[in-house]
């Protein structure tokens, strides 16, 4: 069983400093952040726990061969939509997701679905109402439409970017 | 005794037990909780001295200008995607435009200045400098053809 490798640690070295600094200069603004900073923690631990549960399906249920298949370098366009999917259905903020992804692309998913997942989170169904109520349904349907368009040619473009590198580290 | 171990780990069919995939996903969280800990703390300190008013007065001159305001503010401004929303809409009440609103919204989402040395540490530098640097610029794109596209529909 592969061995526990945290990331991150010096950021978090970095941050924990930047905080003990700002509690010593100016502690009320430093409590207020802190404050944020555990209620973020809070609201996020239903969202862990799903991630969790889910990365134990995916463990389960989609070993490296089907992950190849699936999301691998021939999954076509059934890779693509079900990350166009999974991002949209995604909840929580984006580094939430980080882990799970990562345990993905060591399994053989592409980079560029990778990508399209990240960027179709930008489409935000619980907060659709929200647009709605800013930008009008013409504009939020269109916005979305492009969303995805341009989730799949951002995840094209990782490829093509990705399969470059690897075929000039195949020259060298 | 150690092929024993491996049979109760794995199905005949090469397949983990769920116990087994389980405390993987566990440890693949765990090992990127520094990480969390870090993102959310530096946003903490982001959202008490970083105050949407502040926000507003950078808007208002053209509406290219305000695209890229929008874009720069939304990725500094990590945080719930909800409160991107509730920012836009004061925003909108001072009259900002709707690309410079849309830049706003969709670089919170999708970009996040504060999450790169996390997003690095993890997926490595040159996907990471991809990624958000084609994330940037479809943002920019996407705002503009949404509203040029919405022109010719309303």
């Amino acid at each position: 069983m592969k061995k526990l490798e945290f990331k991150g640690i010096k950021f978090l070295a970095i941050v924990s400093i930047v905080y003990l600094m700002v509690f010593m200069f100016d502690l009320e603004n430093g409590l207020v952040g802190f404050e944020y900073f555990t209620n973020i923690i809070i609201k996020l631990l239903p969202i862990f726990l799903f991630i969790i549960i889910l990365t134990t399906l995916i463990n389960y249920f989609l070993q490296p061969k089907k992950m190849m298949k699936h999301f691998g370098k021939d999954s076509g366009k059934k890779g693509i939509f079900y990350m166009l999917l999974g991002g949209t259905l995604s909840h929580g903020p984006m580094y939430a997701w980080y882990g799970m992804l990562e345990d993905m692309r060591k399994h053989g998913a592409k980079d560029g679905l990778i990508v399209i997942f990240l960027y179709a989170r930008a489409i935000k169904l619980p907060l659709l109402p929200f647009m709605i109520g800013i930008f009008g349904i013409t504009f939020t349907i269109i916005i979305n439409i492009y969303i995805l368009i341009f989730a799949i040619l951002q995840g094209k473009i990782m490829d093509s970017f990705m399969d470059k590198s690897i075929d000039n580290k195949k020259e060298n | 005794m150690k092929q024993e171990n491996k049979k109760n780990n794995n199905n005949n069919n090469g397949t983990p037990t769920i116990k087994k995939a389980f405390v993987g996903a566990l440890k693949n969280f765990i090992s990127t909780l520094p990480m969390i800990i870090a993102i959310t703390g530096l946003i903490g300190l982001f959202q008490t001295y970083i105050t949407p008013s502040m926000l507003s007065n950078l808007f208002g001159f053209s509406d290219i200008s305000d695209t890229l305001i929008g874009t720069f503010t939304g990725a500094i401004s990590s945080g719930n995607g909800a409160v991107s929303y509730v920012v836009a809409e004061g925003l909108k009440a001072q009259g900002v435009s709707i690309y410079a609103l849309s830049a706003f919204i969709l670089a919170w989402v999708t970009l996040g200045f504060i999450q790169i040395p996390a997003e690095s540490s993890i997926f490595g530098v040159r996907f990471t400098l991809i990624r958000n640097i084609l994330a940037l610029f479809s943002t920019i794109l996407i705002s503009y053809l949404a509203v040029v596209t919405a022109g010719i529909f309303v």
